[in-house]
This record gives C-alpha cells, structure tokens and sequence, in this order.
C-alpha cells in the first residue's frame, strides 16, 4: 500500500492536461490505490506550488512534473510502486 | 497493493547496453542515408520513375524526393537532440537565474533561455506570474515571452533545410534581437501598472521539483518531443515541399517579384498585419512561406511574415489577456511588430 494521499494534477484545462489526469487516473485505478486525483485548474494553486510549466503533477503538495505528459510507468514510479 | 507487474520491470533492466548499440547503429544508418539523398533522389525520378532530366516534371520529382526525406530525417534528429536538451531547462531554473536581475543583461539572457526552455503558450499565464512575482522584471519577463514562441527548432530546420544556414541564421539573430530589445523597450515604458492588479497579490512558492532524472529519462523526453513534434507537423512539411516543388518545376520565378518584391514599400507592414491574426506553427506557416519565395517575394518580406504569424498570435493575445491590460497588450504587439517591420526592411535592403 503506497503511503501517498493525494496528486494533484495542475493546468489551465488544455488537452495535454486533460492526457497527464488520464495517464494517472488509469494507474491509481489499474493499481487500485486508495489515492485522492484531484484536478486543479486555478492559478493560485499553481502559483503556491512554485509550477510554471503545464501540465504539471504535484503528489502531497510536492511538485514532481512540470510541463510535459508523464508516462504511465513514471506515475507508478513516482507513486513507489514500481 | 503494490501489483507491479514483473513484466515491465523486466524489460525495462536486461538490454539496456544492447539497446544503446541498436540505437547507435540506427543513427550512423540514418546518417549515411543523409548524405545520399540526392543520389536517391535522382535514380527514384530518372531511372525508377523513367522521367526525363531537365523537364518540368522532372525537376518537380526530384526536388520533391529529395526535400521530403531531407527536412524529415533533419526534423527528427534536431527534434530529438532538442527534445533531450530541453530536458536541463525548466521554467523554473530560468526563474531562478533570472530573478533580481538588471535590465539588458537580464533581457539578453531571457531571450537566449527562450529559445532553450520548452514552452507552450497554455503555459503562458502560469509562467508570467511566476516571473513577476518572483522579481524578474517586467522587460525581462517579455524578452523570454517573445522569443519562446518566435525562434523554435521547427522554424529553424525548415528554413536551414529549405533556405541554407544563411536565412536560419539571420532568423535566429535577429529573431532574438527583437526579443532583447521589444523587452528592454517595454521595460523601461514602466508598465507594470498595466498588469492586472491581482497578479502583484498572488504568493508564489518556489518549490524547485528535486526528482533526479537520469540519462534515459532524458532519452526518452527526446523521443517523446519526436513522437508529439514531429508526429503533428510532417503532413505540412510534405504538403510544403509539395507546393515547392510544384513552384520548382513550373512556375517562373519572378513572377510575383513585381508586387511582393523589395520595391514595393509597403509589402512588408502587409504583411506583419496579415500575419497577427493569423495562427499557425512554424510547419504550417513554411508552404506559404516557400510558395511566396518561390515566386519572387523578397525574403525580408516573407521573413516579417513568418515572424509576425508565430510570434503575434491571436490566441496568445486572448489567454495574456487575464494577466496584462489591454494597453500593455497593445504595447506589446506594437513593439514587436516595430521590430519585425525593421527586420523586413533590413533583410530586403541588405540581401
């Protein structure tokens, strides 16, 4: 069981942000993880995270991708799982 | 919870070493395959094809097959070699480096981080904020704005493939010229009252993302900028060499050269005003580009063009919009398409 609460994915709704919330929701759901995904698309909440670049992922409020798409292996690694 | 599939990670360890061999191979292969598309090039139109040197349609072909493979081939490996470069760049390292710095020095570094740092104009808000907040100045902020989008590894390998290294250098130049100095400009009009009042107010973090990345991490963003770049704007760049060798073939040069030409004044501001509505990359916009070459429009004025169509968009305008009033919106479009008219003008002067 990861000991991870919640990801957070950031960016203003263009498609690639909508990609990187599919890439990690397919793998909290394929891993059946008891994690919150949430989508943040305010400025604010990207700004308090330091994030500059879309889309971005932030894991307990610690930025881990910005700007570009993960893959779905990274998630799983990011996530300690693989 | 923890089902990892033994599979993935399996594959992932054994051939590392054998894959890096394979890959190298591929590399020297393509290589090689460079330096004989001319040759390839004429026996597919002459001998394969059977048509007749010197004709119209001949000369059509071959150019055809022999740019096509060219541009994609150079496309990939510049895409690929940026892509894995880019991977040391991050918007928020040039924050960091540009905070707290001077006008000038600063404006020359944004320019040049610019064009290193990946960028796509969904991000443009985020990072405006995150500039100015952190200190980096407002000039500053603006020369990084406008030469990320104006000078772009696609833009550079169609005109070095298409045009030789002279017209991609002097895109270059003076492409982050403008940026250095529309920035600077705009840094000492003293604007930031025309930002909207609640960017000053929002606290950013400056969280730095301390995942290491390995080489094969940066490997596959390379393959990864490949797959998104390339994979969206092959179909222009066929579609470009099409139309040019079209022109290459049949129609006589000149042709244009009466009404697009260095003579006529008034060209270029067309077509920087042509070129602001218009939304394109840097792929998209290269047809139009050779087409209007091709018949005899003077370079310094195709130049403005391509410039003003990438680096003024439209789009760009309306998601800067939620953080700049519309006069340092106007400004901004005022001082860059200033530089680009001169830039026409110099080009059709000088060349």
């Amino acid at each position: 069981m990861s000991t991870q609460e919640r990801i957070e994915i950031l960016g203003p709704g263009c498609s690639r942000c909508k990609q990187t919330f599919h890439v990690i929701q397919q793998v909290v759901e394929q891993e059946g993880l008891a994690i919150e995904v949430i989508k943040d698309e305010s400025i604010e909440r990207m700004m308090a995270l330091g994030l500059m670049a879309t889309p971005g992922v932030a894991i307990d409020g610690k930025v881990v991708i910005s700007g570009r798409i993960p893959k779905p292996e990274e998630v799983r690694h990011l996530l300690g799982i693989a | 919870m923890t089902s990892l599939t033994p599979l993935a990670s399996a594959q992932r360890q054994p051939a590392a070493e054998q894959r890096y061999f394979i890959a190298a191979a591929v590399v020297a292969a393509l290589v090689l395959l460079y330096t004989q598309l001319q040759r390839i090039a004429e026996f597919v139109t002459y001998d394969v094809a059977g048509l007749v040197r010197g004709s119209h349609l001949g000369s059509a072909v071959e150019f055809f097959a022999f740019e096509v493979p060219k541009v994609l081939l150079l496309l990939t490996g510049v895409v690929f070699i940026v892509g894995v470069l880019r991977s040391f760049f991050t918007p928020e390292r040039a924050r960091q480096l540009l905070a707290g710095r001077r006008e000038a020095s600063g404006n020359v570094l944004a320019a040049l981080f610019g064009i290193a740092t990946p960028f796509c104009s969904c991000s443009a808000v985020p990072l405006f904020i995150g500039f100015v907040t952190a200190g980096v100045p407002l000039g500053v902020t603006f020369s990084f704005l406008i030469s990320a989008p104006m000078i772009n590894e696609v833009a550079l390998v169609l005109l070095f493939g298409l045009f030789g290294w002279k017209v991609a250098g002097l895109y270059l130049v003076t492409g982050l010229l403008i940026a250095i100095v529309a920035g600077w400009i705009i840094g000492r009009l003293k604007m930031e009252r025309h930002v909207e009042p609640w960017v000053w107010k929002i606290q950013s973090g400056s969280a730095g993302i301390d995942v290491k990345r390995t080489w094969a991490d940066r490997l596959a963003d390379g393959r990864a900028a490949v797959r998104e770049i390339v994979g969206k704007v092959w179909i222009y760049v066929i579609i470009g060499i099409a139309v040019g060798a079209g022109i290459h073939g049949y129609v006589p040069t000149n042709y244009l050269a009466s009404f697009m030409g260095r003579g006529a004044w008034w060209a270029v501001p067309l077509a920087v005003l042509l070129g602001i509505p218009m939304y394109s990359n840097a792929a998209g916009i290269i047809p139009i580009v050779q087409a209007l070459l091709g018949k005899g429009a003077a370079l310094g004025t195709v130049l403005a063009f391509m410039m003003s169509v990438i680096a003024l968009s439209f789009p760009e305008m309306i998601i800067l919009r939620k953080v700049l009033r519309p006069v340092l919106i106007a400004t901004f479009i005022g001082v860059v398409a200033a530089g680009i008219l001169v830039v026409g003008y110099l080009f059709n002067a000088v060349l």
